[in-house]
């Protein structure tokens, strides 16, 4: 073994390079052979040019308002094609089924009628909306984008972790993070197809485009941020960039009889579908948080009416809360007449006596999490919990039952990852990202991967300071001798003229040292929503100069 | 065009115009003092304080010129200020702005100093300003789509530079005597090109000419009034809806231009303060009424309409 690896020690958790018997799999061959060709000073020299670019590019999460680079680290997360397969048709299930669930809970309920699931469950979900009940998606879709985490527990199967069915973020990182790969380190792409990611983006718009309200031709879509201060505001606009639409921001939109019109300089122009980064609370302040400064007023009405579709529909979280997450199989079952292709982590439901009682007993063996947490706040591992914060949460479980789940502690799959100048093994996850344009569900070959860098940390969350890698799906060997059917050349071809996401290689963007002065409720709106936040009626006021031009 | 997008890329001219004006203006009176070391330091400096429009500092010396005007965060006339804002803007406005243009503001403001520096320094900081300005606008115009947003971006680059020609004009009237005139020739950076046109032999009255009526000259008030009426006009035929919008600004602008062009230069010269504080108003409502037309904000109506439906 080379100098790098040599210190590469497997632990209780399933490697995804080294098998039990300490031999390579083979679906990492091409990246070991790279890896055990280089020496430190080669990593090194790699994993600079990784962070330069990422500073450079304003490639960046911000973590309590401030700037970041993004982590990236050097060593892909690879994916063999037959366990994408299954990964791909087990994440489009879940979203189909999640679908269909929402679908029905927002009119007849008949899975509360048939049983299947309580209905305090729904009414109880601080999720659920009552304002968009009965209201019909144009193209029948409510999650147009999903992101479904799954994790590999030691005995090497995957397992959904969570579903994220209101605004996924994560995905520009997915084509950046192939992009600095590219460049910085093109060796270990050789002798193998990875299948690309850059087509994200049009498959993102087109499914837009088909969500659009009846009767409009030639939809105008628009991606709605919270604004500049928002963790992912470099994502949106990203995202916009490479969709060649607009970015706006909520008071750039009005609505009037029912419409959304954005302010242009040539006067009000209709907008029909909207890609909104901004949370449900957040969206319109005559229905929900009326001291919202993120949202447009009637908003909801608009939606009701058919005016504007919103992408992803208002009320989808109480398909992605983590008590429902529970009852997905069932879901599955109930709507699909099939059997989960991935099946969840095992979970305690607390409001379940027995489960809470044995949950209480063992509470410094298990992991507990809110239901409507995202972004990993709130969560408490038992095992690494001091004594007062397991008696604290203790406390809080008995008082909201309903407000809690538990799962055992998994040692999630490491991947070898460079610390200082050794690679050693890290736990990661996969957020997968699937889009749903009515016809059928499409899910993007690769994914995020997050990566916890303390070592034996479990927590990936990059808004707890977690890394990525770039993930890899491989194509089938034969992908290109064997003649297949001419559908899959089609979307082979439509791969290959994808152009690469245009992001910028050069310059440094590094924290804000000037910026404007907000109201310190707009900051905590920014602060608090959940990827989102933003702000700023201020920056007229920040343009305006003390001699009054 | 977003009307908020307009608004940042009609600041982000202004702001990067102003920080390399001001370079140009600061550079052009520090050399002055040191020239002429008999000025009272302090009255100088109020002076040219005073032409800035900065009335808080008590009996300034030249270092606290250069913290008002150069580089400090909180100064509102600081060059530093000038391309922190431009910067900001440009972060709110990146989905519209070429790349290689955002990464010239971003490296840019990633380069503004950050400790005090006395004379020795200014120069350095003076010139590397002028630079990144002089940057900006090559970027600008080697890769910028004619759209909307250039034509904003080059009204208020056009507003700006007509408002700062004004002040740096009115400074050669600061002091008496003839002497000021090359110096804020050279500020401008058109010393050469005026010896060339008027062959060497000039006085105060053709120096005045060339900066405020010769619409040949780039820097001059002229072209910059003929500038920031072409941009308005393209707007106003890209934004047929809207044409109206565009009427009252443009024509203060042209009074303006009218009156100047058929001045009498001696009149000018013998009320040069109030002269070009008055062009310096005119920019001022252009700004207003391109704001209220084009950047209106939220129309606050919208909400207790909808609101209450």
């Amino acid at each position: 073994m080379a100098d790098v690896l040599s210190n590469y020690r497997t632990g209780d958790a399933f490697d995804e390079m080294i098998d039990g018997e300490g031999s390579v799999r083979p679906s990492y061959q091409a990246v070991y052979s790279t890896l055990s060709r280089s020496t430190s000073d080669d990593l090194r020299v790699i994993a600079e040019s990784l962070a330069n670019n990422y500073t450079q590019a304003g490639v960046t999460f911000d973590v309590d308002g401030v700037e970041r680079p993004f982590p990236l680290d050097l060593v892909p997360r690879v994916i063999a094609s037959p366990e994408w397969e299954i990964i791909e048709a087990g994440v489009a299930q879940r979203v189909k089924a999640l679908e269909a669930f929402l679908s029905d809970i927002y009119s007849d309920a008949r899975v509360i009628t048939d049983g299947v699931i309580p209905s305090q469950l729904v009414t109880s979900s601080t999720r659920f909306h009552r304002a968009v009940w009965g209201i019909q998606p144009s193209n029948g879709v409510r999650i147009h984008v999903a992101g479904v985490d799954l994790i590999r527990n030691p005995a090497g199967d995957v397992r959904v972790l969570e579903d994220n069915v209101r605004v996924p973020s994560g995905v520009s990182y997915v084509m950046t993070n192939r992009n600095a790969m590219i460049t910085a380190m093109p060796g270990a792409f050789a002798n193998q197809r990875i299948r690309p990611v850059a087509g994200y983006p049009t498959r993102l718009l087109t499914a837009l485009r088909k969500a659009a309200p009846p009767g409009v031709d030639d939809p105008t879509v628009v991606v709605l941020t919270p604004g500049v201060f928002n963790p992912a505001y470099f994502e949106h606009t990203l995202l916009a960039r490479t969709m060649g639409v607009e970015l706006v921001e909520g008071r750039d939109l009005e609505c009037r009889r029912g419409k959304v019109f954005m302010r242009t300089t040539a006067g009000l122009q209709r907008v029909d579908v909207i890609y909104r980064r901004v949370d449900d609370d957040f969206l319109d302040p005559v229905h929900f948080r009326s001291d919202s400064m993120l949202g447009v007023p009637g908003l909801v009405n608009a939606v009701r009416t058919g005016g504007v579709t919103l992408a992803n529909a208002i009320g989808n979280g109480v398909a992605d809360d983590k008590l429902i997450y529970t009852y997905v199989p069932d879901l599955i079952k109930y709507y699909l007449r099939e059997e989960a292709i991935i099946a969840n982590v095992d979970t305690w439901r607390l409001e379940d006596d027995e489960a809470r009682e044995e949950v209480l007993d063992r509470l410094e063996e298990l992991v507990v999490k809110p239901v409507d947490g995202s972004g990993g706040k709130g969560i408490v591992i038992g095992p690494r919990a001091t004594k007062s914060e397991l008696d604290a949460l203790r406390l809080r479980v008995i008082e909201d039952p309903r407000g809690w789940i538990a799962q055992p502690v998994v040692q999630l799959s490491t991947v070898p990852t460079l610390i200082e100048d050794c690679l050693l093994p890290r736990h990661v996850d996969l957020r997968p990202f699937a889009v749903n344009n009515g016809e059928d569900i499409w899910v993007l070959p690769g994914g995020l991967t997050r990566v916890a860098l303390p070592e034996g940390e479990l927590v990936v969350n990059s808004s707890q300071g977690g890394g990525s890698k770039d993930t890899w799906v491989l194509s089938p060997p034969s992908h290109r001798s064997s003649g297949r059917g001419p559908t899959e050349h089609t979307e082979d071809a439509d791969d290959h003229v994808e152009p690469h996401t245009d992001v910028p290689l050069t310059v440094a963007e590094i924290p804000a040292a000037v910026m404007p002065k907000l109201a310190e409720t707009q900051r905590q709106q920014q602060a608090n929503q959940q990827q989102s936040n933003q702000q700023q009626a201020n920056q007229q006021q920040s343009n305006q100069r003390s001699r009054g031009c | 065009m977003l009307s908020r997008i307009a608004e940042s890329m009609f600041w982000i001219g202004r702001y990067v115009e102003r920080a390399e004006d001001t370079a140009r203006l600061l550079q052009t009176h520090l050399r002055m003092l040191i020239e002429d070391s008999a000025a009272a330091e302090v009255d100088a400096c109020r002076n040219l304080l005073a032409l800035m429009s900065v009335d808080h500092v008590d009996d300034p010396t030249l270092i606290e010129v250069l913290r008002v005007l150069g580089y400090d965060p909180s100064e509102p006339t600081s060059i530093y200020f000038s391309y922190a804002s431009a910067r900001d803007n440009a972060r709110r406005a990146r989905e519209v702005i070429p790349l290689d243009l955002w990464e010239c503001v971003n490296t840019t403001w990633h380069q503004l100093p950050t400790t005090p520096f006395g004379t020795t320094g200014a120069h350095v900081f003076l010139n590397w300003a002028r630079e990144r300005g002089a940057m900006f606008g090559g970027i600008a115009r080697g890769i910028m789509v004619r759209d909307d947003g250039w034509e904003f971006m080059s009204l208020g680059r056009s507003l700006e530079q007509v408002d700062m020609t004004s002040r740096l004009v009115a400074s050669a009237s600061l002091a008496h005597g003839g002497r000021q005139w090359p110096a804020v020739l050279r500020g401008c950076g058109g010393h050469d090109a005026f010896l060339r046109t008027y062959r060497g032999l000039y006085t105060d009255r053709e120096a005045a000419e060339f900066l405020i009526v010769d619409e040949r000259f780039p820097r001059s008030i002229m072209h910059g009034l003929i500038a920031a009426a072409d941009s308005l006009h393209r707007v106003a035929r890209n934004n047929m809806v809207t044409a109206r919008h565009a009427e009252t600004a443009l024509r203060s602008l042209g009074q303006l231009r009218a009156q100047l062009q058929y001045a009498d230069l001696d009149d000018l010269l013998d009320n040069l303060n109030r002269e070009m504080s008055k062009v310096q108003d005119v920019m001022a409502e252009a700004t207003i009424t391109v704001s209220t037309s084009y950047f209106a904000a939220a129309d606050s109506t919208a909400w207790t309409t909808e609101g209450t439906r």
